[in-house]
């Protein structure tokens, strides 16, 4: 009885904690979010955001939370029922199980696999599922075209943020993300190496979270917010959960692979004290706030355009650094092994 | 890092091939205006220098990349009738090309990428090879099949020759699997080592299935009988030029692919697979000569006549002896270049600006246009084999590699056929001369067209006076393929 | 090693189930969307094979790139299956005889003989301490370089004959050329006149 306890049940049941350790920040994380980009919106054009739930409207995301939890679900009569129930709830897990490799510091990882970011981008490549199942279960023109817009934008940026991803894989030689965050401990940061990349890289994950300004999916002036048109309450919710979990998921991507992860700026005295998560969650921080920046300034791209931006400049680009990168390594042989 | 594995040299023509599309095609997108003009020439020249590359090379086997690729006698002397058939019939089609308002360089990039896949499937030298070198050729050659993609008959003929196409690769990579799985090796070389090693012992019965289907899967790729039915329908609505294209080069390539599998590493199973070719051979020299008979589309009848020409050249494999193989080789040679010139001929058929196709047209052809009733008239006694003209010759050299290998009823059905098959080719030459005129066509625009059928003409006619080079070199190669 | 076997189970219950439900869906839509969850579970299995490498590669192909596509041509055709399946009682005895009698044929050929396989060592797996990504690329990029390139160059003539077959440059579109915006000069376009009052230009 004992050895079933201890060789099924506790390992079982220590996963669940992890996981649960991992879950219940990451959605207050996201919960903040939204009142973090409502008050940051609110000040860079000179408004004062949420202030009246709680000191400073601290508590209108739990408020809004709140409020989705209790309206009534609607499904529409000719939506596909069973789609259409499925579709957020893909949407919100994708958002999450991508976490499960993501190294918060040295050893602290759910699950140390060596095809981390492959893993990572078969995630990110399932979640245009979701968008694509609403849009269809629901039936209505509106929800499809936000649909087939999204995925489209989706396919075509994961092809730019895939070959962006090489030329940073072939530098540290190892898929493991743990491993890519020592290699640059050795190496500097890979934002210094590999800039252009990690620009092209930040501009992909806007369009890959289908955020401003590549917000075409749920573009309001044309298509009355796409894909998620015909959702309410909980399940909208879902959805909403779904795409800032996908943010925050995203900037700790880019910071694992372009900003060094969980290692402070320099290796000296008073950046050391500070422990690594907290160098990380202030990393993603500052990507979040580029997120949130660049909503608040820039004007929606047009759809053409946003597709000859993938196509046209980031994927030549890409695979132009590729080709410079591991030249440049076979040449002066700084190839790992 | 880079090993022994990579050495280029023995497949330097592919690797120059190669590099060239890749060249031509990036200039091509960038200046595409400027590129519908000069990539054809530019290609045709590349199979040029390609070929050059390949005189004069070591006829010893040589093993690349780690045994998938093998260049010898027999490979170079076949890649470099590949190339210059390529190059031939590639020149045939600027006039058309430019009448037609179709003048794109996709065209000539296209045939070169399947001209490549065709240089490496004669050198293939294990399954896998084969099956991607296959596709490499026949992709472009779909794609070509309905270049004219405005005209109904053109993409017709490319949808069916890609549905079928793909139908056969299928059949192929499920015989390579079986004879893999049956194996265990991949490589030519292991597996005709492997056989010989065990002394004519019976080969596993799924092996022999792997090999039926393998052969199916060519015999497609030949147009040979049972598997000929597109044939008819893709010729006659493909482009003339693309038309012209697949009866020349894709023919040699397939059978060099044929003749490498077959007398390498099945050599020791001769049995098994000699009565498959026979009964194809047979259906093929049949179908050929009598279902060419009716037609009145010229190019519908050369469909049936390539039909009957691969028969005659299997009758050549169906020997299974060295000889055979030679003279499976000359066969060959000599049909690329009848085959190349007959099509010059059809694609000058063009009357107030428009491309005609039928036999009736060709009227009284001696009178308006004496020179190319000549020239079309050779070829036509050539197919059908009358002898001082090099189709004779190939036809006596396959006739007898069968009757010394104790297949005496085979030669006599050739003949017979050969007989039935004279009657439709005599029939032009009979409407071409003695017939009522009929309106006469327009002139040559450009010069390369008649060149091309120009030097066909004279060497099907000179071929009995000058035998040696290609009689020689098919013998030398012959002898390399059997490695003796 | 139980968590591994129910896993196992888990996992290749559901790839069963849902290929069955592949062919048995009503909807079309329902059925690319229960290979969608075929190929995720056969790529769990995967992973519990150790194939790590080749689980995410079929994640991130077919079922991020190949069947999105797919599903778009599915949702976006409207095939009505209830239709195309009405002659199907029609001619299911004909095809269930001819699937019985080549499955006795292969028994026969099969069957009769045992099966001889390896006539030279198959090549051995990969050593221990290498990932089989690492293990994979090397066999790709060296002992297969060749077929590798050759996959390539296929891959290339099937782009060039998809956008020759398909591409038509419409003289009437209206395109833009950034260069062409970045470059324009407000002294192009835009000239500056004193106005006088009540004179007009």
């Amino acid at each position: 009885m004992s050895e079933l306890f201890v060789g099924t049940i506790w390992p079982l049941f220590e996963l669940v904690l992890l996981t649960l350790l991992i879950v219940v920040p990451l959605l207050l994380a996201v919960a903040y979010l939204t009142y973090a980009e409502r008050k940051i919106i609110a000040a860079m054009q000179l408004r004062q955001g949420p202030m009246f739930v709680g000191p400073y409207g601290l508590l209108q995301p739990l408020a809004d939370g709140l409020k989705l939890l209790f309206k009534e679900t609607v499904i529409p009569t000719r939506a596909n029922k069973g789609v259409f129930v499925a579709a957020p709830i893909v949407t919100f897990v994708l958002a999450l199980v991508g976490w499960a490799v993501i190294p918060f510091g040295p050893g602290l990882v759910l699950a140390d696999i060596n095809v981390g970011v492959l893993y990572l981008f078969a995630v990110s490549s399932l979640g245009v599922y979701g968008i694509v199942m609403a849009g269809w279960a629901s039936n209505s023109r509106y929800a499809f075209l936000g649909a087939l817009r999204s995925s489209a934008q989706m396919v075509s940026y994961e092809i730019a943020i895939g070959l962006v991803i090489i030329s940073v894989l072939i530098s540290a030689g190892s898929l493991n993300l743990s491993e890519i965050v020592e290699a640059q401990a050795r190496h500097g940061w890979y934002v210094l190496w590999h800039f252009p990349m990690f620009m092209i890289f930040l501009v992909s994950i806007l369009a890959e979270t289908n955020r401003h300004p590549f917000d075409l999916p749920e573009d309001e002036a044309s298509l009355v917010t796409g894909y998620n048109v015909e959702y309410s309450s909980m399940a909208f919710a879902l959805f909403f959960l779904g795409e800032y979990a996908n943010m925050i998921l995203m900037s700790a991507i880019c910071s694992i692979l372009f900003l060094g992860g969980w290692l402070p700026p320099l290796d000296i005295a008073p950046f050391t004290w500070i422990p690594g998560p907290v160098w990380f969650a202030l990393k993603i921080s500052a990507i979040l706030f580029v997120y949130i920046w660049a909503r608040a300034t820039l004007p929606r791209y047009r759809y053409d355009q946003l597709m000859r931006l993938g196509w046209k400049v980031f994927l030549p680009a890409a695979l132009l650094w590729i080709v410079v990168t591991s030249g440049a390594m076979v040449a002066l042989d700084l190839l790992p092994k | 890092m880079l090993g022994s594995g990579f050495d280029l040299s023995p497949a330097l023509p592919e690797a120059f091939l190669f590099v060239a599309g890749l060249a031509l095609l990036a200039v091509a997108a960038w200046r595409e205006r400027q590129a519908n003009g000069f990539t054809l020439p530019l290609v045709a020249l590349s199979f040029l220098v390609a070929a050059l590359l390949l005189l004069g090379r070591d006829p010893t086997p040589t093993l690349a990349f780690d045994g998938h690729f093998v260049a010898d006698g027999f490979a170079n002397f076949v890649k470099v009738l590949i190339l210059l058939a390529a190059a031939g019939s590639l020149l045939l089609a600027p006039a058309w090309l430019s009448d037609e308002g179709v003048e794109r360089f996709e065209f000539p990039l296209l045939a070169l990428f399947s001209t490549l896949g065709m240089a490496m499937m004669v050198s293939a030298n294990s399954l896998l090879a084969l099956y991607m070198a296959l596709e490499l050729h026949s992709l472009p050659l779909y794609v070509l099949a309905a270049f004219k993609r405005d005209e109904i008959r053109a993409t017709e003929a490319g949808l069916k020759y890609f549905v079928l196409g793909a139908l056969a690769s299928g059949l192929l990579l499920y015989g390579c699997s079986l004879v893999y799985g049956f194996t265990g090796t991949l490589r030519f070389d292991v597996l005709a080592s492997t056989f010989a090693g065990k002394g004519g012992a019976v080969l596993p019965l799924g092996a022999i299935v792997g090999l039926v289907f393998v052969v199916a899967g060519l015999a497609f790729k030949l147009a040979a009988v049972p598997f000929h039915m597109w044939t008819p329908d893709v010729y006659e609505g493909a482009p003339t030029p693309v038309t012209a294209f697949l009866t020349a080069a894709p023919k040699l390539a397939a059978f060099a692919l044929l003749l490498r599998l077959l007398f390498q590493p099945f050599a020791t199973y001769v049995d098994e697979w000699q009565q498959v070719v026979i009964l194809v051979a047979v259906a093929s020299m049949l179908l050929g000569a009598f279902a060419a008979i009716g037609q009145s589309n010229i190019k519908r009848l050369m469909a049936y006549s390539s039909i009957g020409h691969v028969g005659y050249a299997l009758v050549g494999v169906a020997a299974g002896t060295g000889e055979g193989v030679h003279a499976v080789l000359v066969y060959l040679g000599i049909y690329l270049v009848m085959s190349i010139g007959t099509f010059g001929c059809i694609l000058m058929m063009r009357r107030q600006g428009r491309y005609v196709e039928a036999i009736q047209d060709l009227a009284g052809l001696s009178r308006s246009r004496p020179l190319m009733a000549l020239a079309l008239a050779l070829f036509m006694f050539s197919l059908a084999g009358i002898p001082p003209l090099a189709g004779f010759f190939g036809k006596l050299y396959v006739f007898l590699a069968a009757i010394r290998a104790d297949l005496v009823w085979l030669a006599v059905v050739g003949v017979l056929t050969s007989v039935i098959g004279a009657f439709y080719y005599l029939r032009i030459v009979k409407i071409m001369y003695f017939d009522e005129p009929a309106e006469s066509f327009d002139p040559l625009p450009r010069p390369g067209l008649g060149l091309v059928v120009a030097a066909t003409a004279v060497l099907v006619a000179g071929f009995p006076l000058l035998p040696g080079p290609l009689v020689e070199s098919a013998q030398a190669a012959a002898r390399s393929l059997l490695g003796s | 090693m139980t968590i591994a076997l129910f896993v196992f189970y888990v996992f290749a219950l559901v790839t069963t189930a849902s290929a069955v439900m592949v062919i048995a869906a009503r909807n079309p839509v329902h059925s690319v969307l229960f290979l969608i969850l075929a190929f995720v579970s056969s790529a769990g299995l995967f992973v519990l094979l150790g194939a790590e490498f080749l689980a995410m590669v079929l994640v991130v192909v077919y079922v991020g790139a190949v069947a999105v596509l797919f599903l778009f041509v599915v949702m976006m055709l409207d095939i009505d299956f209830v239709q195309l399946r009405e002659g199907f009682l029609q001619y299911l005895p004909v095809g269930a005889l001819v699937g019985l009698v080549l499955l006795v044929e292969l028994a026969l050929v099969f069957g009769t003989q045992a099966v001889e396989t390896a006539a030279v060592d198959m090549p051995p797996t990969a050593p221990p301490g290498v990932t089989n990504t690492e293990a994979l690329g090397s066999l790709l990029y060296t002992r297969y370089f060749y077929l590798f390139q050759t996959a390539g160059a296929i891959l290339l003539v099937a782009i060039v004959g998809a956008i020759t077959l398909t591409l038509r440059h419409r003289p009437d579109a209206k395109r833009q050329d950034i260069s062409r915006q970045v470059h324009r000069r407000p002294s192009d376009t835009l000239e500056v006149r004193k106005v006088r009052p009540r004179s007009g230009i």
